[in-house]
Formats: C-alpha cells, sequence, structure tokens
C-alpha cells in the first residue's frame, strides 16, 4: 500500500503539506524547549491535525499507518499495571537489599552487582520503573557506606538505558520499532541482547576505571550493610508469588508470541488481567490510577501528528532525500542512522524521535523495494540491519546527557532531592564517553554480523 | 459584623449576671484569644537556629517551647510555616519517603541525619503554603481553617497582612469548653 494518500477533506487541503509539516515542526519545538508539558503539546498537535483536516478521525483512531499504535499503547499500559500491583510486596526492595550483601559491603563491588540487577530489570520492565525502584535503595547503601551517592545514581541511570536496549520491552523506542516492522520479542533476543552483554561487560571496565578507585568505605560500616534483612522487606509473600507467577507466564507469552501469533500487547494485557484478578482487589482504582497516563497520552499524541505528515508526504520527501545522500548505500545509511539517532536521542526524547524514524525507514524501504509488501517488506533481509541501528542508536544515545532519557531525568532529581545537584555537564562528564564507548561497540557490531559475516 | 440584639434594660435586669457575662464570651474574635506574636523565624534561619528557638520560644506567658512557628519576611509577612513535622521530615532521608525502606535503617542513622541536616536553610524545609486568619475573624472561621487544612496553629493578620499574633487549637478547644460549661476556669477568663 502507498502511505502517501491524497489528503481529500477538510478546509484546507490545499494546503495540506505545509500545514501538516507547520504543526509537526512547531509541536517537536515546543517539545524540545519544554515551555509546555509534552503531553499538552503533543495532544494539541494531534487535534490540529484533526481539526484542519489532514486526518480523519478514524485515520487516526483506526489506521496502523497514519494512526495510534494501540499495540504500543496497551503493551505499555499492561506492563504498568502489572508494575504496579507487584510494587507493594516488596520485591523491588528485597532484590536490591539482596544485592547490596552480594557485594559484601564493598562499594565498587556493589556497584558492579546493582548495575547488572539494572540492566537486566531494565530488559524486562521499562527503564523509568526499574531506576524509580532501584535508585532509593543505592541512596540508602551509600549512606549507610558513607560515600558518594552520585555515582551510585549515575551509574544506575547508565546501566538501565543499556539494559533496557537489549529487549523488545526494555525501552519503549524497541516497543515501536517491534511494532511498526512486526518484530518479536525473540528476534530481539537474537539480534540485540548478544551485543548488549558485551556492552555491559565494557561498560563495568569503564566505571571501575571512572569510579573503581575512588569509593573507599570502612569495614565497621559494611557491618550496617551484612546487617541488614532482606526478608524484612517482602511485604505480601502470597500476593508475591501470585505475581512471580503472573510474570513467568507473561516472559514466557513473549518468547513464544511469535511462535502462537500473538502480538505483545495480546501478552501483556493477558497478564495484567490475570494479576488484577488473582490480586483479589475488589478496587483496582488505586492500580489504574498510578498508570502514567501523561505518558500513554504523548504516545498517542505523537502517533497522530507523526501521521499526518506521513500522510501529506513530508515523510516521504525526507526518505527521499536519505537514500539521495547515503545514494542507496544501506550499510552507510544503517551507520548513519546509528549515529545520528544517538546524538539525536542526547539531546531529544527518543520517543518522538523513533515515532518519526519508523515511518521513514519504511518508506526508504518502499522506495528500494516496490514491488515487495507486507513482512517480505518489512523484514527485508537488508533492511534489518537498519532497525537494529536505529533500535541500538536511540536506546544508548539517552545516555549522552542528562536529558537523554527519562531515567536520567530521574535520578537526576533525586540527587537534587539528596542536597548534592548533578548539573547538566557533570552527568555528560560520564554519560557521554560512555555512550560513544557503547555506540562504537554497536557500530561494530553491525557492520561484522550483517555486513561481514552476512 | 455580627448582628447583637439590644434587649430593653428592664429584661436584661431579668438575665441571671452569669448568663450576660457568659454572652459576651462567646462572641470572640480570632484577636481575643490569640497569642500576641512574640517569636518567629526568616527564611534565612538555619534548621539548628529554628530547632534552638522552638524550644526556648514562649507561648502566652506561663509556656516555653511551641511546636510550630511562623516564617515572616522582612516586611513581618508570613512566608511559611515551621513545625516540629517539618523538622521530622526534613530529618527522613528522602529516599525513605519513596520506597519502604524503614527495616533498614541503622543505629545512630538519625543522629547522623540530625546533623546534615543543621545547616540547612528554613526556607527549604517550611510549609511553604500557609493559611492566616485575619484579627477579626470569627472563631468558626478559625475552626474551618484549622479542620479543613489539618492545622494546629494560624497565624493571625492585621488589614496590612502583618502577622500579630498565633492562634492555637488549644485555645479554641477552651473556648468551645468554656461555651458548653460557662462556670469552669478557662485560660481566658
Amino acid at each position: 500500500m502507498n502511505p502517501v494518500a491524497e489528503v481529500t477533506a477538510g478546509p484546507l487541503s490545499g494546503n495540506s503539506f505545509w500545514i501538516a509539516t507547520a504543526v509537526f515542526v512547531v509541536s517537536y519545538a515546543v517539545i524540545v524547549s519544554e515551555r509546555v508539558h509534552k503531553t499538552i503539546v503533543a495532544l494539541v498537535g494531534a487535534s490540529l491535525m484533526l481539526v484542519f483536516g489532514i486526518l480523519q478521525q478514524h485515520e487516526a483512531f483506526r489506521l496502523e499507518e497514519f494512526g495510534v499504535d494501540w499495540n504500543v499503547i496497551f503493551l505499555l499500559i499492561a506492563m504498568m499495571v502489572i508494575i504496579n500491583i507487584m510494587r507493594p510486596t516488596g520485591i523491588f526492595e528485597y532484590i536490591a537489599i539482596k544485592s547490596a550483601k552480594w557485594g559484601r559491603g564493598k562499594p565498587f563491588r556493589i556497584m558492579v552487582i546493582f548495575s547488572i540487577v539494572t540492566a537486566v530489570l531494565s530488559a524486562l520492565l521499562d527503564n523509568v520503573t526499574t531506576v524509580l525502584l532501584i535508585s532509593p535503595v543505592t541512596l540508602l547503601i551509600a549512606d549507610a557506606l558513607e560515600v558518594d551517592p552520585i555515582p551510585y545514581l549515575i551509574s544506575c541511570a547508565l546501566a538501565s538505558n543499556i539494559g533496557g536496549t537489549a529487549t523488545l520491552i526494555g525501552d519503549p523506542p524497541n516497543i515501536m520499532i517491534a511494532s511498526r516492522a512486526h518484530l518479536t520479542f525473540m528476534d530481539f533476543v537474537y539480534h540485540l541482547a548478544p551485543i548488549v552483554v558485551v556492552i555491559m561487560v565494557f561498560y563495568i571496565l569503564a566505571i571501575r576505571l571512572i569510579w573503581g578507585k575512588r569509593l573507599r568505605s570502612r569495614d565497621e560500616l559494611r557491618e550496617r550493610i551484612m546487617g541488614m534483612d532482606e526478608n524484612e522487606a517482602i511485604r505480601d509473600p502470597v500476593m508475591l508469588w501470585k505475581s512471580l507467577f503472573v510474570l513467568a507466564v507473561v516472559l514466557a507469552g513473549f518468547v513464544l508470541h511469535g511462535a502462537l501469533h500473538f502480538q505483545p500487547a495480546t501478552v501483556a494485557l493477558f497478564g495484567a488481567s490475570l494479576l488484577l484478578l488473582l490480586s483479589g482487589n475488589k478496587e483496582p482504582h488505586h492500580v489504574f490510577a498510578e498508570v502514567e497516563w501523561p505518558t500513554i497520552f504523548f504516545f498517542i499524541g505523537l502517533f497522530v501528528i507523526v501521521g499526518g505528515v506521513v500522510k501529506v508526504g513530508l515523510i516521504k520527501w525526507m526518505s527521499v532525500r536519505v537514500i539521495e545522500a547515503t545514494q542507496g548505500n544501506l550499510f552507510a545509511t544503517s551507520m548513519v542512522i546509528m549515529w545520528f539517532s544517538a546524538f539525536a536521542s542526547a539531546i531529544v526524547d527518543n520517543i518522538p524521535y523513533v515515532a518519526t524514524m519508523n515511518p521513514l525507514i519504511i518508506d526508504m524501504a518502499h522506495q528500494l523495494w516496490p514491488h515487495e509488501t507486507g513482512l517480505n517488506l518489512l523484514q527485508h533481509s537488508d533492511l534489518m540491519p537498519l532497525w537494529w541501528s536505529l533500535a541500538l542508536g536511540a536506546c544508548l544515545g539517552g545516555n549522552g546527557s542528562a536529558i537523554g532519557a527519562s531515567a536520567n531525568v530521574i535520578v537526576v532529581g533525586m540527587s537534587e532531592k539528596t542536597g548534592r545537584r548533578v548539573s547538566f555537564m557533570k552527568f555528560a562528564m560520564y554519560g557521554l564517553p560512555i555512550m560513544v564507548m557503547t555506540v562504537a561497540i554497536a557500530t561494530a557490531y553491525v557492520w561484522i554480523r550483517y555486513y561481514i559475516v552476512g | 459584623m455580627r448582628k447583637r440584639t439590644v434587649l430593653p434594660a428592664f429584661l436584661l435586669q431579668c438575665i441571671p449576671k452569669s448568663v450576660r457575662v457568659r454572652r459576651d464570651e462567646l462572641i470572640m474574635k480570632a484577636k481575643d484569644l490569640m497569642v500576641p506574636l512574640s517569636d518567629y523565624l526568616s527564611p534565612d534561619n538555619t534548621l539548628e537556629e529554628a530547632v534552638r528557638l522552638l524550644i526556648s520560644a514562649k507561648r502566652g506567658e506561663s509556656r516555653v517551647g511551641v511546636k510550630g512557628l511562623p516564617v515572616l519576611n522582612d516586611s513581618g509577612k508570613a512566608v511559611g510555616m515551621l513545625t516540629m513535622r517539618d523538622i521530622l521530615k526534613a530529618v527522613l532521608p528522602s529516599y525513605m519517603s519513596l520506597m519502604n525502606l524503614g527495616e533498614f535503617a541503622w543505629d545512630g542513622m538519625l543522629e547522623e541525619m540530625a546533623r546534615k541536616v543543621a545547616d540547612r536553610k528554613i526556607s527549604e524545609i517550611m510549609s511553604p503554603e500557609v493559611t492566616t486568619v485575619g484579627e477579626n475573624a470569627p472563631l468558626m472561621e478559625c475552626v474551618d481553617r484549622m479542620v479543613k487544612g489539618n492545622f494546629k496553629r494560624l497565624p493571625v493578620v492585621d488589614a496590612g497582612g502583618k502577622v500579630v499574633g498565633m492562634l492555637y487549637e488549644r485555645d479554641i478547644f477552651l473556648a468551645i469548653t468554656k461555651a458548653m460549661h460557662p462556670g469552669r476556669k478557662g485560660r481566658h477568663e
């Protein structure tokens, strides 16, 4: 299907290209400026696309190519519901305290274990949730050991952005890419998880160089950690086992969803509803109230804004320019996408960025292989490295600055509450070199795995 | 202003004296029940200074030590309130209010945290939203503010917005007691 359709309805159809482009550019500019809350901007932009007749409401609400991607929306909501039910059981406090004890109260050892635990949790949950659950405990541990908490907070955010890259559900860009390119959970496990493991090894070597020597504590302070009883954290053991059972079902569902022909949102919604049922919750109001509705509506608004510029042909025009610039060389395109995505995601929110890049890559595919359709087009063997480059660049790029990823914004906010401000420059001092290193490793990986080995 | 009924003199004489006194006492305003302002904090005070003032501050003539003080700017207007609860909150590390980590506190942690926050400024710790009452406000208005905002003390302000005194929950309680049992002795008799 040709994604560029004529705008036939609406009072301003003659100028629709420029109107849609203006709505898109102004919305993104205001989002970047942070003068108005991004969710409000996205919803205003989306409703303008409808009011100006760029998109008809049924297109925005029902069509995959121009409208809201409900697979992404319901996957996000369902995972949030599962976490909201799990959180009060105390499982996350348990894991974090247990990790600190595995670290035997040694400051750098604890930092490494926290980084690994954060990366693994981020791969299975979203990064923001993971950081919100782990960093309060890292602050407690830092106070107990009387060491500077800032390295722990920063390393927690960086590890969460790296870990989130590994799976379909780890980071919103991956959820969006998977949904548009119809990639499965196992596709991400085969193609991204191995390199994320390698990146984590290099990351740990890097934090050893940065902080390894600087973190020192005294023996009597280590006793404070070893004296903590992680079992005290568990508040509701029955609910905990129910939650772990449902989480196992959901993970099994993700592993098998490709083979079973379920969309990821189907799996997550089944898990969320099963856990709601098992929880015996008579008043699920608070579980739903804690869903991050501003994030959900941000996605909804962005999908419609991007749908508008896809429909009027702006994205097609951009994809033609990209192909011209790289002269159809897909290796060069993939490298450009990886590095451009990394720096773009370091500066702006990677969610609107990926929302724009997804249709752009699909448009490029239409032009490169005009006779292919469906999965043959979306998962063309020459196109796959582009998807992986986009995912690696957009996720790892988040580490580049304090505003590059939501997890970073959260740890910076937490550090302020402890009375120690992490400036934009201070974060970049650690985050930017880590970002460049990890993207360089990812570049070598894509080059070797998809262009040399083939 | 409340309209007062004036009874003819011959009828007034029929009413026992204790009842007449009680009626007058009942029609009190915030300014009649407040303790005139003596101690207050400035936003630039440190927490340590605030703690010292809280223990030594006078409330009325007899009581020493208060559980909360108004924070006033240079022109005498209230910019916040600092209560014992605010100080407890300041000592509780931010991460402990984010998650259930109380079980993992260690011996001596409170003392460590108290030393850490001693130099913090009142402006960072006080409750910045302060509810005041006018000096001529009826007592019911004061009760309304206290109950709805969960306050135990309210700064009383004059027409220019300057704080002139503090109105305490306990004194309003005594006024209520007196209204119910006119014979009993209260603080303001």
